[in-house]
């Protein structure tokens, strides 16, 4: 049987199996809980029959303002005592204080009366000389008024002395000692008082747990919430999206973010007085050398493209200004541009289709500001085959998009490079509306220059980070994505 | 992409029977625009950057009238090829602004919203398709206040009471002092000389192009006759332009003429209507969509996208509508039967496959390290490639070493540059979040940039932040020595004097002989200058070349 046995009272027992009777004093000092917890434990290991307290009578005196002017003066049959050393002293002429002293004197057999005088008898003579026993302990627990063994050893004498007012006695029980009983005893050998607490390497050892069983924990208790350290939930979704495009048979690829203006615009027909490439709208560097496009036979293409499509010059100088990308698209630009330049030498180069994507930052000229950001994440995938069609493009984005829980539709748009045109969204619960992921379509010949016929290619490039907007709903907007807050990435959940 | 505002009583005029609220904003999501507000009198509708025809709202509601099968009208003619009007083009026009084109429309009934929706439609495709008139500017005049022919001439400071204005203003006063000249200038200045195009007829400049026209000329409710000139830079461009406001005057009941320019012998007449057509095999545009149209829906459904069709054997041809300035080729046409046939049922439709897919090495090898940098209790943040020098630099105690990609046209102060490293993003996180709990551990894996020989330089880096009462430069070693043990990457420690960090407190990770990072203690006045109250140190890994050799 496991007795409830608390961890005070434990260290009481533990101390006395050891000493096996202590006095309180000893047991407190020992102990260093204080006087009341110990008390505590006493009281509760005494009513479970683990000690044995035994008591003792204790005195206390006090000597009031008469003794203490006996202990000065000596007790009045003492005084008195003295003073017939030297002279005659009639019953009549004794004042108050000398006739207390005649009525102790007498009834002690110190002083008898003859004649009307008093006289000291020869017990009397020497008490003169060396005082009355009474007056000897007045003085003496003067001096030691704790002194616990006078005290009890004059018990009478002292109630005499209260009697006659001159001390106030008080008495009463304390703990004069603790004994451990047998069952006590036991109890700590055996360890049925000593539920465990905090597990140590010695409970494990011991394999005592059988024994002692555990403490109970109150399951309500107030923690602390203990803070995980987690990817960003951005770089998460990314891994998700990547795993997701992975499964499905795509090839990860990847190109620079400082890019030409060629890869970003020129080469997907976007006309070079397009608004896009406005300076209010796409970040330019000042400090760079233009792209040069000796080593790419494909600026060709490009130019008559340009020049049939938008009837307007086409400049090799602005192709190769320097710029932060405005989408990935141009990352699927070079390899779209490299894989059909090696189907045109060899058509069984590749096994068709191929699908790649690519994920990154891009960037646009914003007023940067709270809300507003100049860069973010953008994903990119591109299907390169035979006879491939708007219903095979509505397939793949819909199955990339359930990988991540997300459920979309399709719509019409206008992108210079793809015709047919698609823009895709996905419903917001939040604000209870369809949001714009992203824009899609069928790339155009004018930028594989190859017959649609002959090889079709589907696009697409949406932004990430309103995908996260409708998977965590906590998030109330986008640039606090970016903020990296530590508040905000504490208070992150897993989605 | 433009948004246009359309009075809605106007436009549900000009479509008849059948529309409203609902079914606009309904028909607008099937063709591929997006109404974004319609509450009001008007609405706003955003209109995709190559249908320029439906900046107004009659050609809005041309489209809308084609797509509910309301109108049988596909193509606009004109059979009179009596010029209404002579332009001679001089050739001093040639270097700044060298094309024009016009027409006349008669019998115009010129109320308030046929006004309101000329200066709407005019101002909207001026600043769009015609790049802020750049490209392309229009002027609406009234035709009979003018006195032909015109001369389209490139040459003296000329003077006029320009539209708006009571007095004689000279071209070079209105561009220095008159709002919509100082607005425009820049298009006729080049940096040696100004150019002072002008449309002038007996009586003297009707148009200052591209800035003003006369108050002499302008358009008022009693004006029956409008002419309108479309100069720019492409010829393409403005006859196209011409085009499409012929259909839209021929619309609304105008009696459209055309206009002779002379350009030394040459002569043409604006707007041309020239007829276009576009042959499709039937079956080629079912396999580009992926769904089977069937001949007997195809006419129908060019017609709902405002084509005339007619079968040829198994193909299609298609008549261009001459307001279709975006139609290329073929591609656009297969697109507009898509649309008409409604995304909404074009279904899903696999393409099998079965290729293995695969992810980049770089990609794995940054999930492996942020793993462990996740498992060593830093959290990952995500921070902007842009920032300025006083972040990058100076504040984290180091020099401008010019060796950064410096932005050009940054719209932002605070955005000058990309990013060297990832340190100062870090070290402002954690300088902002001062109130979080210690310890602050972060980390992120991303980009940095820096040009080399006036070339770019792109590359991962890994940089980890700690910042902690108990941090100190063994702590600091203690993080690295932990993520390159697990990471697996054999490494040296070499002594490193870097100005983020306290001198003798911090070191280069060196590999096969060559610094791929550093580490340290960070120095108090680095932590000061980021707002950070409390000791830290700091890691930034060069990942290039750790990435394995593919």
């Amino acid at each position: 049987m496991v007795l409830p046995v608390h961890k005070y009272e434990l260290s009481v027992l533990d101390l006395l199996k050891e000493h096996r009777r202590m006095n309180l004093d000893e047991l407190v000092s020992k102990l260093h809980l204080g006087k009341d917890k110990v008390m505590w434990a006493l009281e509760n290991l005494k009513e479970k029959g683990f000690i044995t307290i035994l008591h003792e009578e204790r005195g206390k005196i006090r000597i009031n303002r008469e003794g203490i002017e006996y202990v000065r003066d000596g007790l009045p049959e003492e005084q008195l005592l003295r003073a017939l050393e030297n002279k005659k002293i009639y019953v009549s002429s004794l004042d108050e204080k000398g006739k207390i002293g005649f009525l102790w004197g007498k009834r002690l057999g110190l002083i008898e009366i003859a004649g009307g005088t008093l006289k000291p008898t020869a017990r009397g003579r020497e008490a003169a000389k060396n005082g009355v026993p009474m007056g000897e302990l007045l003085r003496e627990i003067s001096k030691n008024p704790d002194d616990h063994e006078l005290i009890e050893q004059n018990l009478e004498a002292l109630s005499e002395l209260s009697k006659r007012k001159l001390v106030d006695l008080d008495r009463h029980t304390e703990i004069k000692e603790i004994e451990i009983t047998k069952t006590g005893a036991e109890a700590v050998h055996e360890g049925t008082a000593d539920p465990i607490d905090q597990i140590d390497r010695g409970v494990i050892a011991s394999g005592s747990w059988d024994a002692r069983g555990f403490k109970r924990y109150d399951i309500n208790v107030k923690v602390g919430r203990q803070i995980p350290a987690m990817k960003h939930p951005l770089k998460r979704l990314i891994d998700q999206l990547k795993d997701a495009y992975v499964s499905m048979g795509y090839q990860e690829i990847s190109g620079p973010a400082v890019e030409s203006s060629f890869w970003v615009f020129d080469s997907l027909f976007v006309p070079q007085d397009h608004p896009a490439r406005d300076a209010q709208d796409t970040f330019y560097i000042s400090n760079l050398e233009n792209a040069d496009f000796k080593n790419v036979p494909h600026v060709k293409t490009v130019k008559k493209a340009h020049q049939k499509g938008w009837h307007a010059k086409w400049r090799e100088d602005v192709a190769g200004q320097m710029l932060l990308r405005t989408h990935t698209t141009s990352v699927s630009s070079r390899y779209l541009y490299s894989i059909v330049n090696d189907l045109k030498k060899n058509p069984d180069s590749y096994m068709l289709p191929i699908k790649l994507f690519s994920i990154g930052r891009v960037f646009r000229n914003e007023s940067v500001d709270y809300r507003h950001l100049g860069d973010f994440y953008q994903h990119d995938g591109i299907i390169i085959g035979k006879n491939l069609t708007l219903s095979n493009l509505f397939d793949e984005l819909t199955k990339i998009y359930k990988f991540l829980g997300v459920k979309i539709k399709f719509k019409p748009s206008y992108f210079p490079f793809v015709e047919p045109g698609v823009e895709f969204m996905a419903y917001y619960e939040k604000n209870k509306e369809w949001i714009e992921l992203g824009g899609a379509g069928m790339l155009r010949e004018e930028i594989t220059g190859v017959k649609r016929s002959k090889l079709s290619v589907l696009a697409w490039g949406p932004g990430i980070d309103r995908t996260l907007l409708i998977k965590d709903q906590s998030i109330s907007n986008i640039s606090e994505l970016y903020n990296n807050d530590i508040g905000w990435l504490r208070s992150r959940q897993e989605v | 992409m433009p948004v246009i505002s359309i009075n809605k009583r106007y436009l549900y005029s000009l479509v008849g029977q059948g529309i409203d609220d609902h079914k606009l904003a309904d028909y607008m999501s099937k063709l591929g625009f997006e109404v974004e507000n319609i509450s009001g009198d008007d609405a706003t509708i955003e209109i995709t950057a190559n249908r320029l025809d439906l900046l107004d709202a009659i050609g809005l509601a041309r489209t809308l009238k084609n797509f509910m099968h309301k109108s049988k009208r596909f193509h606009y003619e004109i059979e009179n090829n009596q010029p209404a009007l002579d332009i001679t083009v001089d050739r001093s026009v040639g270097k700044i602004r060298p094309y024009i084109s016009a027409l006349v429309a008669f019998n115009v009934e010129v109320d308030d919203n046929v006004l309101l929706n000329l200066i709407n439609f005019s101002e909207k495709f001026c600043e769009t398709f015609g790049r802020n008139r750049r490209k392309i500017a229009m002027g609406f005049h009234d035709f009979d206040a003018i006195k032909g022919p015109l001369i389209y001439k490139s040459g003296e400071d000329l003077e006029f009471v320009p539209l708006g204005h009571k007095e004689k203003m000279s071209f070079s006063n209105i561009l220095e002092n008159e709002e919509k000249g100082k607005q425009y200038a820049s298009i006729i200045k080049s940096p040696r000389r100004c150019f002072y195009p002008a449309l002038s007829d007996s009586e003297g400049p009707v148009a200052f192009i591209p800035i003003l026209n006369s108050q002499r000329t302008r358009i008022t409710t009693a004006t029956k006759n409008i002419f309108i000139d479309i100069t720019g830079i492409s010829e393409y461009a403005v006859n196209k332009v011409a085009e499409v406001l012929a259909a839209s005057f021929m619309d609304i009941g105008a009696d459209v003429r055309k206009v002779k320019i002379k350009r030394g012998e040459e002569q043409r007449l604006t707007p041309e209507m020239e007829k276009r057509y576009i042959t499709i095999p039937i079956k080629k545009a079912e396999r580009e969509i992926g769904v089977a149209i069937g001949y007997n829906n195809v006419i129908s459904l060019a017609n709902k996208m405002g084509y005339e069709a007619g079968m040829l054997g198994n193909k299609i041809k298609f008549r261009i509508p001459e307001y279709r300035l975006d139609i290329i080729d073929e591609q656009d046409v297969i697109e507009d039967m898509a649309i008409g046939y409604g995304y909404e049922y074009i279904n899903p439709l696999p393409i099998y496959y079965s290729q293995p897919g695969g992810l980049e090495e770089r990609t794995k090898f940054n999930r492996k390290l942020a793993d462990i940098m996740v498992g060593l209790g830093f959290s990952e943040c995500t921070d902007s490639y842009l920032t300025n020098k006083q972040n990058n630099f100076d504040k984290a105690g180091i020099s401008d070493d010019k060796s950064a990609i410096m932005l050009k046209n940054s719209n932002t102060d605070t955005i000058t540059m990309m990013r060297t490293w990832l340190l100062p993003s870090l070290l402002n996180n954690v300088g902002k979040s001062g109130h979080e709990k210690m310890p602050q551990d972060i980390f992120e894996i991303d980009m940095a940039f820096r040009a080399k020989d006036r070339k770019p330089f792109e590359s991962y880096h890994l940089a980890g932040v700690s910042i902690n009462p108990k941090a100190n430069f063994n702590t600091a070693k203690e993080v690295v020595e932990g993520l390159l043990y697990a990471a697996g990457v054999k490494y040296r420690i070499s002594e490193l004097k870097h100005g983020t960090f306290i001198e003798g407190r911090s070191a280069e990770i060196v590999l096969e002989g060559k610094g791929i990072g550093f580490f340290g203690e960070l120095h108090p006045l680095v932590l000061k200058n980021f707002g950070i109250e409390e000791p830290g140190i700091a890691l930034e890994l060069h990942l290039e070349s750790l990435y394995p050799k593919s």
